[in-house]
């Protein structure tokens, strides 16, 4: 077997196969619920995370304003399209138009969040956007003109998406959606700037030395992340067709942080294997008696786990295990070319 | 070359953040848990010898409900139902009154048995229409916002296919909830106790269905009480920043100011509040009175927190929504509130009917022994919550009967229900065209009775609908923090509501 096939048929590459195309007759293969509700939930988290990991991985830059940004563009879409039967502003756009701006105003936000915080590194990045995010969920809870306490209800859902025109077919939207996303995500890392960011992730001052200009590198970077979040928000409100503060709450911040970290912070397939696993457990841990409301609680014992096992996540874990098999191959061409992935942050 | 690192110090300080972080958020979300006291000793209302004014007799008298025989159904489908309870945030202490409600409901009218008369929460067995049993697929956990309902609502509709819903307890939930009902025509949902206007009068799903009142019909007549009776000429306005709090606060300043009072100030403190002393120093005291609408574990805080602010409280410069004449919530009130008015919320435990007793005694007493917040279960049966979740499981209970348990096709089931009319303990309850309670409510005042704070019954008016005799309509602002506006117009109950027999009246 010639190198170059064995690189063809990496495990990854084997076991992304197997996933995408698990993830296309999944309708075939899993009730009805578990497609249009767990798995669209699983694609779309999985989104807003992997905006996070690019962040991190490729920037060093670990966010809490990715739940911010995504409940920007859900708020936007949702005053702009909503008729007259909830909160807000009721403008009664088409959806197309409305998705534009929304996305648009998400992208604004996520710009002045960038500019607000990409000076800073490590926690202090960290809790200058925890801020931010903590500020957006006050924001709409207090004005009651775009939100309130209660949100914003009914948001309309493009027809042919919507479920009574097929139950799968936000589905296949929302996974079609994700696959251009890992796809843009990992190019953008490979392109120039991509790599100029990662230059940065791993020296700073060595960068600024060379004449890039470090905090436009990190602004930029952590807009077109805060953009990838808000194409979450925008797959959310259609799969919710509901918004509220809450959505974007401390709670839901964390959360994007809990999937990210048990999918691994530093590879973009983490984001879906740890929204999988979050959605999974989210859903059928009331159903267990003794756990029931105690959700957050196992939530918090996995992620305690995982970081003291496996502090790269699940992706971690299934690195361990390839690379294992990888070392049992002399002279394994993989692993003298090394790879173009990220180091883990830390 | 890549390899995979053991873990730094970077992760450890990370994973050491987000796990402060979570235990903070932990302890944020289980505020709403032990936020009212059980009390087993309470007044009730229900069991209060009181006097009236002028012991009348009351405008609608339906007879007491006889319970069916036991039945568990037989070879027909089962009804899958679930229900919307609430179990956490401002209003998670009276889980069990809203269940209480239900499994009454469902044991009276349709031969089930609660499993546990100590633990309404555990639901029931047996139960059926017709040939059909009743199945309880789920009991959903809400937290006052309408995310949390959502989410719990698509678990029992969606993953655990439920047919038919009872509940949410609280406004924004339940306005979402209507807006997701609108989009599954093929499931039927009716109300737990939620009062928000927009819930029916916007929203106007033809799948959702209240048999009980929303928050500016409950409080029906205190304007005028506040005006006429008190005198007060200026009134000011605290209410939680929520739909609920905000359409309560609509029946009061609608009615005040209809009747030609002003008010001058309104203060929207957010739900789920746990230090509400800057919000009681914003309150006027260059008012006549002061309406209270801050609801569930916000009341005490804020009434404590005022005290602080503004000196000892003056209860007849007070009025105060449901939550003043809750049982389980209102013996926790000081003395200092007593002679307060209150809204009644289409409830009154001490109304001297067969039909109004008889649902204390022999329905919720019967059914349940003792339960949280309140303790003695009958004394909880006039709690707005207990009512509110019992009235809608029978309103369901009867269009079931009307099928004949089929619900094969739902829109059959749905007109029924529109059609249903209930012979209910306070007085009959009917819908309107936008599928919401017409019915009678009752005002109320709190009174020391032997040292303990009690709750008596004053007066009624029959027939209060939604539109507040035309305040409120589709094209009209929903109730806001700044609407409706004050403005002196006529309401056909001003000057008219009746009083009422009470039990024990001398």
């Amino acid at each position: 077997m010639s190198w170059t096939r064995r690189s063809r048929l990496t495990p990854d590459r084997v076991a992304g196969t197997v996933l995408v195309l698990l993830a296309l007759f999944a309708p075939l293969i899993f009730s009805e619920y578990w497609v249009a509700t767990l798995l669209t939930q699983m694609l779309f988290l999985g989104i807003v995370a992997a905006s996070l990991i690019f962040l991190s991985a490729y920037g060093g830059m670990v966010s809490l304003a990715q739940t911010a940004i995504y409940g920007v563009a859900g708020f936007a879409l949702g005053n702009l399209t909503t008729n007259g039967n909830t909160k807000g502003l009721n403008l009664g756009w088409a959806e197309f138009p409305g998705i534009v701006v929304a996305l648009g105003v998400a992208l604004i936000v996520a710009l002045v969040f960038g500019a607000l915080s990409s000076r800073s590194y490590g926690i202090y990045f960290l809790m200058i956007t925890l801020v931010l995010s903590v500020i957006a969920n006050l924001f709409f809870g207090q004005v009651t003109s775009v939100s309130g306490f209660g949100g914003i209800s009914g948001i309309p859902i493009p027809d042919f998406l919507s479920r009574t025109a097929h139950p799968d077919r936000l589905y296949f939207a929302t996974l079609a959606v994700a696959l251009i996303v890992y796809v843009a995500l990992r190019y953008v890392a490979r392109t120039p700037f991509g790599l100029t960011l990662q230059g940065i992730r791993d020296d700073p001052v060595r960068m600024s030395s060379l004449g890039y200009n470090v905090t436009l590198h990190r602004m930029l970077a952590f807009t077109f992340a805060g953009f990838i979040a808000a194409i979450g928000g925008i797959l959310f409100v259609w799969w919710n067709a509901q918004i509220a503060p809450s959505t974007i709450g401390l709670s839901a911040t964390i959360d994007v942080l809990v999937i990210a970290v048990i999918g691994g912070l530093y590879r973009l397939e983490g984001a879906w294997l740890g929204a999988l696993v979050f959605v999974v457990i989210n859903n059928y841990a009331p159903d267990i008696g003794f756990i029931s409301e105690r959700f957050h609680t196992l939530i918090g014992v996995i992620f305690l786990v995982i970081v003291l096992v496996s502090p790269n996540g699940l992706i971690g874990l299934w690195e361990r295990v390839t690379a294992g098999r990888r070392r049992a191959i002399p002279g394994d061409i993989t692993q003298e070319r090394g790879s173009a992935e990220p180091t883990p942050v830390g | 070359m890549h390899a995979v690192r053991g873990p730094g110090r970077g992760v450890f300080w990370l994973a050491l953040f987000i796990a402060v972080i979570a235990l903070v958020a932990a302890g944020c979300g289980s505020s709403g848990d032990n936020n009212t006291s059980t009390s087993g000793n309470a007044s009730t209302a229900a069991k209060s010898p009181t006097t009236a004014a002028t012991p009348a007799a009351p405008l609608d008298t339906p007879d007491p409900q006889p319970a069916v025989a036991p039945r568990s159904g037989g070879s027909g489908t089962p009804i899958k139902l679930a229900i919307m309870s609430e179990c956490k945030g401002a209003f998670g202490a009276f889980d069990n009154q809203n269940m209480a409600g239900a499994v009454s409901a469902l044991s009276q009218f349709a031969g089930a048995k609660p499993k546990d008369p100590n633990n309404p929460r555990a639901g029931f067995t047996g139960g059926a229409i017709g040939d059909h049993p009743i199945k309880l697929v789920g009991v959903g956990c809400g937290d006052d916002s309408s995310d949390t309902a959502i989410k719990e609502v698509r678990r029992l509709m969606e993953q655990l296919d439920a047919d038919v819903m009872v509940g949410p307890l609280s406004g924004d939930e339940s306005i979402a909830v209507a807006n997701y009902a609108k989009d599954h025509p093929d499931k039927t949902f009716v109300d737990g106790s939620a009062g928000a206007q927009d819930t029916t009068l916007k929203v106007q799903a033809p799948n959702f269905f209240r048999f009980n009142g929303d928050g500016a019909q409950w409080n029906a007549g205190l304007g005028d009480i506040a005006y006429n009776k008190l005198g007060w000429k200026t009134a000011a306005v605290v209410a939680d920043d929520y739909s609920f709090a905000w359409t309560s606060a609509a029946g009061f300043i609608a009615e005040f100011c209809a009747a030609g009072g002003q008010v001058t100030k309104r203060v929207f403190p957010p739900l789920n509040t746990t230090d509400y002393s800057s919000y009681a120093q914003q309150m006027p005291t260059d008012v006549d009175g002061t309406f209270v609408a801050v609801g569930g574990a916000g009341l005490i805080p804020f009434l404590k927190a005022y005290e602080q602010a503004k000196g000892p409280i003056d209860a007849k410069k007070f009025m105060g929504n449901l939550f003043w004449g809750t049982p389980g919530q209102f013996e926790q009130l000081g003395p200092r509130v007593a002679g307060a008015y209150i809204g009644g919320a289409g409830t009154a435990g001490d109304l001297d009917t067969p039909a109004a007793q008889d649902y204390a005694t022999n329905i919720i007493g019967k059914w349940f022994k003792s339960f949280k917040p309140g303790g003695d279960a009958a004394s909880q049966a006039p709690s707005t919550f207990t009512y509110g979740y019992y009235l809608n499981t029978w309103g369901l209970i009867k269009g079931l009967e009307e099928v004949k348990g089929d619900i094969s096709d739902q829109s059959k089931l749905q007109a029924a229900l529109a059609k249903v009319e209930l012979p209910a303990p306070y007085g009959t309850v009917k819908l309107d065209a936008n599928r919401q309670a017409i019915f009678t409510v009752y005002d109320q005042q709190l009174y020391m009775n032997n040292g303990k704070l009690a709750v008596k019954t004053v007066s009624a008016i029959p027939n209060v609908d939604q539109t507040f005799g035309g305040t409120f309509s589709a094209t009209t602002p929903a109730p806001g923090r700044n609407s409706p506006g004050c403005e002196k117009r006529d309401l056909p109950w001003l000057g008219k509501s009746t009083p009422v027999k009470v039990v024990g009246a001398s």
